[in-house]
């Protein structure tokens, strides 16, 4: 574990809300005032259904949406209104984004080394084309390709490999934090194991931090530090890995857990999942405030559902 | 399940079937010998890399394989019984019906969409988006199989597709007939598929990764449904997956597919209790894990193999750790285990050095059959 929590956070989301206007009387409040904190060389994993915010809240916090209310701290500058040039600056190196789809995500007409090397020549980071093509080469080994392949185009990678990529130009700038969307699930199950060991390698050596979103709970125990649970827009419980899973207070998380099948055919068998409708449970999220469980370990809901929920 | 399945007759065979693909690049050998076999109201999984064959199989089963596939050799035998009685015809109930048996490799394309396609065989697809259209109403395309097949009249149609809505879980079935895909959630989009699958009263039902596209709680839900039809109607159902997770959740027996060959097969507890194949071994320990702290998951190293270009010997040595000198030049056969329990490996050979799995995942089985045992005894 890598993770400073002595430090200050690296990012503050503070009553994040985006909401998006689709008529005159009809508002999507994709994200409803989350808030939370991610340390230097931590990995923070948001989980949820699809819908639940948590692509929007990712783009968010790298500014491919403007907020529409809240504050983000990133690296002590204030990201989250109009940015100085200076600021804006800093934050397009600072943090860095890998997608989902690699295919579609590194564009087919360039050379890897090139794809790679786009950041360094936007923000200048060479003084001759010798140094640029020597770093793009020390993060291809880096991520485990080889020098060779900087010549090739992204056609003639496997998808695996392409998703090594994805993760060799979001480093390449040295970044603080990596927000990595759905990075893993376009992949085989083999080689999301394969990457997932890559991401843990890159962070214990630089220390990077991850934002990282999906929608696999299983995979994303074996990469966080902390999770938060969203569901709806509402970020409903967070806390460490081991917090979450051992002792899941709020029925959503409950409900979320109890779904993931388990390659235990004798256990499986007998197990169902609980039942889980925002509709008939009789929650409402816009209600709640956070109440803390113990430890880092906070639910959002009203305080009888707090007493019902941890008697 | 073996008593049982002595009583159960036979409905699909694939018997050696190899495949390749006409591409621009070259002949691509996507299907390497692969044989199943299913009996009726059995669940078979088929579990395998992207590329491995498993689409393909089941594709070729259903005769809606892409133009460029060339059958090189092999069977598909698919065993039936006429259906005399119309939509609501049960051979179960009737002395006279008749095992006919009918290899669709040699079938011509109108006699399977009119006898297998939709009727017999149905399929679940892994995105509902791509799989209804967007221009017809739930309820035409509901409707529109079992007219065609059944040749019944629209009113009954019409209160069959209600019907059937209601019984895959889907409420105001009657509003929903109205509406188009694209008003509906995709784990609802999903249940009308399942139910347009249903609608001919099929024997048997190929589910091609029928969840990838969904929530895990949603696919919780779908599973069950499956279930839930699969016993009621008792119906025989393919899984075709990546996800080990659904394949312990729902199936019988287990086919391990690579490289277009079937490695291993087996009954669930074999397969997930007692794996041969170090192929399986490696899917296995892949599985992420909730019941560990383990830093590092383990992973099968390379990536699959590219099938453009064939090796001597077994396709998935240069990524096996266990490989032995014969594997470059050998194809390994099927070793039987126990009655129900295959693998090709030469590791089974007689001759070969004594080889455990990997430790790491021996104490993981241990600890899973702890687990299943301490909830069987709270049971």
């Amino acid at each position: 574990m890598t993770a400073n929590y002595n430090a200050e956070p690296l990012l503050e989301v503070k009553g994040l809300k985006q909401y998006f206007p689709i008529s005159k009387t009809y508002t999507v409040k994709a994200v409803d005032d989350v808030s939370f904190k991610v340390y230097p060389g931590e990995t923070y994993g948001l989980v949820g259904e699809s819908g639940s915010g948590k692509s929007t809240i990712g783009r968010s916090i790298i500014r491919l949406y403007d907020p529409t209310e809240g504050t983000i701290n990133f690296c002590g500058m204030d990201i989250s209104g109009k940015m100085s040039k200076d600021v804006k600056e800093k934050l397009r190196i600072q943090m860095q984004m890998i997608f989902q789809d690699p295919m579609a995500s590194l564009n087919p007409r360039k050379k890897i080394k090139d794809i790679i090397g786009e950041a360094l020549d936007v923000h200048k980071f060479y003084n001759s084309k010798e140094e640029r093509d020597h770093r793009v080469e020390a993060i291809l080994e880096k991520v485990g390709l080889a020098k060779e392949h900087a010549d090739r185009y992204p056609h003639q990678f496997s998808g695996g490999q392409r998703q090594r990529v994805g993760i060799a130009r979001a480093l390449i700038l040295n970044p603080k934090l990596v927000i990595a969307d759905e990075c893993i699930s376009a992949l085989d199950v083999s080689i999301q194991a394969q990457v997932v060991n890559l991401m843990k390698d890159i962070q214990a050596e630089l220390g990077t931090a991850y934002l990282f979103i999906a929608h696999d709970l299983s995979m994303v125990k074996y990469i966080s530090d902390r999770i938060g649970v969203l569901h709806l827009g509402h970020l409903l419980e967070t806390g460490t890995t081991d917090e979450i899973f051992s002792n899941p207070i709020h029925p959503y998380t409950k409900s979320l857990l109890s779904a993931i099948p388990i390659p235990n055919p004798e256990l499986e068998k007998n197990r169902e999942a609980i039942n889980y409708d925002y509709k008939t449970s009789g929650i409402d999220y816009t209600k709640g405030t956070e109440h803390l469980v113990d430890g880092s370990h906070y639910v959002k809901c009203t305080d009888e559902e707090f007493a019902a929920w941890t008697k | 399940m073996s008593e049982e399945k002595k009583t159960r007759e036979k409905i699909l065979d694939v018997k050696n079937l190899d495949i390749t693909f006409e591409t621009t690049a070259g002949k691509v050998h996507a299907i390497r010998g692969v044989n199943i076999d299913l009996y009726q109201g059995e669940t078979v999984a088929i579990v395998g890399e992207s590329g491995s064959g498993k689409s393909v199989t089941m594709r070729a089963a259903m005769g809606i394989l892409a133009k460029n596939a060339v059958v090189n050799s092999g069977e598909i035998i698919y065993r039936y019984r006429d259906n005399v009685g119309g939509i609501d015809y049960n051979p179960e109930n009737d002395a006279s019906a008749q095992w006919k048996e009918a290899d669709i490799l040699k079938m011509d394309k109108k006699w399977i969409r009119k006898h297998i396609n939709g009727r017999r065989i149905a399929m679940v697809f892994q995105d509902p988006m791509t799989s209804l259209d967007p221009t017809m109403t739930i309820g035409k395309q509901i409707m529109e199989g079992m007219i065609w097949h059944y040749k019944i009249d629209k009113k009954d149609a019409y209160d069959r597709a209600v019907n059937l809505l209601k019984e895959v879980g889907i409420e105001d079935a009657e509003k929903r007939m109205k509406q188009y895909p694209h008003q509906l959630s995709g784990g609802m989009r999903q249940r009308v598929v399942i139910a347009i699958a249903l609608s001919c009263n099929p024997d048997l039902l190929i589910c091609d990764e029928p969840t990838t596209a969904l929530d895990v709680n949603i696919q919780a839900k779908i599973l069950e449904l499956i279930k839930k039809v699969q016993k009621e109607r008792d119906i025989a159902v393919i899984y075709i997956t990546h996800d080990l997770g659904v394949v312990a959740k729902v199936a019988d027996y287990v086919n391990v597919m690579y490289a277009g060959k079937i490695v291993e097969v087996g009954n669930i507890n074999e397969i997930f209790y007692e794996p041969k194949h170090p192929y399986t071994w490696g899917l296995l320990s892949a599985m992420p894990d909730l019941g560990t702290d383990d830093d590092r998951l383990y992973t099968i190293p390379g990536s699959p193999p590219n099938l453009l270009h064939e090796k001597e010997g077994d396709a998935f040595a240069p990524r096996n750790a266990y490989a032995l000198e014969i594997d470059d030049k050998l194809e390994p056969p099927m070793f039987q285990i126990s009655e129900t329990h295959w693998a090709a490996t030469w590791l089974l050979d007689p001759r070969a050095p004594k080889v455990e799995m990997p430790k790491e995942l021996k104490a993981r089985i241990e600890r899973m059959k702890k687990e299943a045992q301490a909830n069987d005894s709270k049971l």
